[in-house]
């Protein structure tokens, strides 16, 4: 007895730990008499918010305007200079495959192939977030323009790089898209009063967004 | 709102157009709807676990989904600076139709006001298109939003600090080595012996 009470106190540790713990193990006792349960499948929509763009890749084409005194003119798919404008070669269809949304639209800077220079998106109206600096406020020099706009219709807008209310998609110039709402766009790109960049490739990029609209 | 003549006679081609774009590869992406948020208060110098957020490639083609918080939409409160909340295993590539959950961690700096903060998750998918020409993307975007309380880091109700499992470890180990030697039948014995002191002469003297 004596011999067994000497080394009691080396599980005194052990025992305080298990004393800790034991509030949470202990399990509710279950009442008296029977119960019964039944399990009840439920399915749910999906709630995503969701857009898909098709193609994923255009080229631009149909280019004007430009100098042609100074062999700067535009040719076919070349861009030229001063403020030469072209299209995109085929309509972008947007599908807003999530559930209602406002559907945003924003672009990057223009990279030329070098990856030195680019052009910066400008914009006209009352109130631009960034002003386009050229003659009668076209493009300055590194600056570009994009406006987009519904090929069925007579809605367009201009395009920031911080994503802006997509006008052409909604209705009535909104840009609130109910579930699988389609948009066919177009894009118009005016192009810089001059380039510090001598590249002849340059790859913009327009981007589109479903944004948690007031109703979500 | 009335279109160029030049773009107005464009637009008959494009219509033509149309249709065959519909049966184009498409990039496409999707986020969930829901709100991501922090279920209690953040603290200055803190770091949480944000409940993980879904994602989903809708395009046709594999893509590369990322993260970045940006605040698009209107929504009241301080904006979530950039750096606080990281997707570590983001980007992710997704095939078609592929889902995702992305981990996210908040870092709340020591030096950050109190109050509600509110911005946007934007998942952002890229076909890595490359060369001249219009590239499109896509993204999409949910609420990201939580609130700075100040005070000291909170550990739960049950926190276990990181020291306490090896110590427990340690007084287990020790325990049971007692407890074996004490039944081995291994006994040792420390004897004292008295120092013996060698006396001098004139100690006998006196």
């Amino acid at each position: 007895m004596r011999r067994s009470a000497r080394w009691w106190w080396l599980l005194l540790p052990v025992l305080l730990t298990g004393v800790t713990a034991c509030g949470t193990m202990a399990a509710p006792q279950q009442a008296a008499g029977q119960s019964g349960s039944v399990s009840v499948s439920l399915t749910t929509v999906r709630t995503i918010r969701s857009v898909t763009i098709s193609p994923g890749y255009a080229r631009f084409v149909d280019c004007k305007g430009g100098d042609g005194l100074a062999y700067t003119a535009s040719k076919g798919n070349k861009l030229g200079f001063p403020n030469g404008t072209c299209l995109v070669n085929s309509a972008i269809v947007i599908t807003n495959t999530g559930i209602a949304a406002d559907i945003d639209i924003s672009g990057s800077d223009a990279e030329p192939a070098d990856g030195l220079t680019g052009w910066t998106l400008c914009n006209t109206g009352p109130s631009p977030a960034a002003s386009c600096t050229g003659h009668r406020h076209r493009p300055g020099p590194d600056q570009y323009k994009v406006i987009n706009y519904d090929v069925f219709g007579s809605q367009r807008g201009g395009i920031t790089d911080t994503p802006r209310c997509d006008r052409v998609f909604g209705p009535e110039g909104s840009c609130w898209a109910r579930h699988l709402a389609v948009a066919t766009e177009g894009l118009w790109l005016i192009g810089p009063e001059w380039s510090s960049d001598t590249s002849t490739q340059w790859t913009v990029t327009i981007t589109w967004t479903p944004m948690p609209g007031p109703e979500n | 709102m009335h279109l160029r003549p030049w773009l107005s006679l464009s637009l008959s081609a494009l219509v033509l157009l149309a249709w065959p774009a519909a049966s184009y590869a498409s990039v496409g992406v999707g986020i969930q709807a829901g709100p991501v948020a922090l279920a209690g208060d953040a603290h200055p110098g803190g770091r949480y676990a944000l409940p993980p957020v879904y994602v989903v490639n809708t395009g046709t083609e594999p893509e590369s989904v990322g993260i970045r918080i940006e605040r698009i939409s209107t929504g009241t409160g301080r904006t979530v600076p950039p750096g606080w909340v990281s997707a570590a295993s983001a980007p992710v590539r997704l095939a078609h139709a592929q889902s995702a959950s992305i981990p996210l961690e908040l870092t709340v700096p020591q030096t950050a006001a109190r109050g509600r903060y509110f911005s946007d998750v934007v998942a952002t998918g890229s076909s890595a298109i490359a060369g001249g020409g219009a590239s499109f993307g896509v993204a999409a975007a949910t609420d990201l939003e939580f609130t700075v309380a100040p005070g000291a880091v909170s550990h739960g109700w049950f926190g276990v600090p990181g020291w306490l499992p090896p110590f427990v470890l340690a007084v287990l180990v020790v325990t049971a080595a007692a407890v074996a030697f004490r039944r081995s039948g291994i006994r040792i014995r420390v004897e004292h012996e008295p120092v013996r002191m060698a006396r001098g002469r004139g100690d006998d003297a006196s």
